[in-house]
């Protein structure tokens, strides 16, 4: 066992008559490819404060002013910028594609008389929203509707 | 049986002696159908009789056994001990305090099993003319629906392999979770709101980040995770059913 748990974690609200050691978690814990996966999953976090972060410089600068917007504007098209940019797609599609995998586990049996579809209805389902709603928002910011 | 030798590396811990867990190590010969049980039974029968550690029915039904096999929650008696090298680390479950050796303490565990009400609830038992002698008839189609949460041995191995347990001291845990929704899913029972009133509250479903570990390591295929995230679409409706037609009212009562 390498740290500590949580000096709670599984403890009865009582403390027996046999003094105990306190609870540890395994040194090889964060190692393992299923809990790396995980926290990859968990890191995504990051990027998404980060851009929202740059969302909130955008909104700024479009109340600035057309020389901030211009501004605004030139600073996204910094490699640096398009690669987190790049990032964050990569991070949703991750999360997404993980989130969806699990989803069809996640449905109750039933919710009152209905029963859920079967999995690939679900996960077709899932993916056709996503594929279209993202064509659909890259129309209208392209201009191509409205 | 081929017979070769392997290292176990082993927690030990005394209270009376002790200040804090340590390791020791023992080389015995295995043979190759051993499970890694029968390597610490082994050790304890003909080795060191002080190791001290917990197993009854050998065949993965009682969920004594479990502890941690090269970081892995495993049950002892379900696990080959092909699949290891030649060096084995067995240390007691992960996330529960250590009262010897590798024996962890249940009590814990106990009591957030009874937080979930894991029984029937009834509001009034039926009269036994009515429920055709006393039981609750149940179809094979009802059954369908929780019978995979009821297969629970109690092994705690989620326990250990939760993320969330061992940063969180108060989360509810994936066994007494997929437990309380066992009975929820169950026809005969009418406790679901007391339950999901409780599963609404601080450490409980929503305090599960969806790691997965505890459906990994379950070796009965129980998939806590699966019901912990059921629990949650269900509370929410249960809730937003309240918001709507508040306790009470329901049924036009």
């Amino acid at each position: 066992m390498a740290g500590p748990s949580h000096p709670d974690a599984m403890a009865p609200s009582r403390p027996g008559p046999t003094r105990t050691a306190p609870p540890q978690m395994p040194a090889s814990w964060w190692s393992a490819p299923r809990i790396r996966t995980y926290l990859l999953f968990d890191a995504t976090g990051l990027v998404y404060l980060l851009l929202g972060f740059v969302a909130l410089e955008v909104v700024w600068a479009l109340g600035a002013g057309p020389e901030a917007w211009d501004a605004m504007l030139a600073s996204l098209r910094n490699p640096l910028v398009v690669a987190f940019h790049a990032l964050g797609l990569a991070s949703v599609i991750f999360v997404g594609v993980r989130f969806f995998s699990f989803f069809p586990k996640a449905q109750p049996p039933r919710i009152g008389p209905m029963k859920p579809p079967p999995a690939p209805v679900i996960l077709g389902g899932l993916y056709v929203a996503w594929i279209g709603l993202t064509v659909l928002f890259a129309a209208i910011l392209a201009g191509g509707i409205f | 049986m081929s017979e070769t030798k392997k290292k176990f590396v082993i927690t030990r811990f005394d209270p009376e002696k002790d200040e804090s867990p340590r390791t020791q190590e023992y080389e015995i010969p295995v043979q190759g159908d051993w499970k890694v049980l029968d390597a610490i039974n082994y050790i304890k029968d003909e080795v060191d009789p002080s190791v001290c550690h917990r197993w009854s029915c050998r065949m993965a039904v009682c969920g004594s056994c479990g502890m941690m096999v090269d970081g892995e929650p495993k049950l002892t008696c379900k696990t080959s001990l092909a699949e290891y090298g030649d060096t084995v680390v067995v240390e007691p479950l992960a996330n529960f305090p250590i009262v010897r050796d590798l024996v962890v303490e249940l009590e814990g565990f106990m009591e957030k099993f009874k937080r979930v009400k894991p029984w029937v609830v009834r509001a009034k038992e039926q009269a036994a003319e009515k429920s055709g002698g006393g039981t609750y008839a149940q179809s094979p189609e009802e059954l369908a629906e929780f019978k995979k949460f009821s297969m629970c041995i109690n092994c705690m191995l989620c326990y250990a392999a939760c993320p969330v347990v061992a940063n969180e001291g108060e989360f509810l845990g994936p066994a007494a979770i997929a437990l309380g929704h066992r009975y929820n899913l169950d026809s005969r029972d009418e406790g679901e709101s007391e339950r999901n009133e409780i599963f609404r509250g601080e450490g409980t479903i929503y305090s599960c980040s969806f790691a997965h570990e505890c459906s990994e390591v379950c070796p009965k295929n129980v998939d806590p995770a699966a019901a912990i995230n059921q629990a949650k679409f269900s509370a929410l409706i249960d809730w937003a059913q309240n918001l709507v037609l508040p306790k009470g009212r329901a049924g036009g009562a």
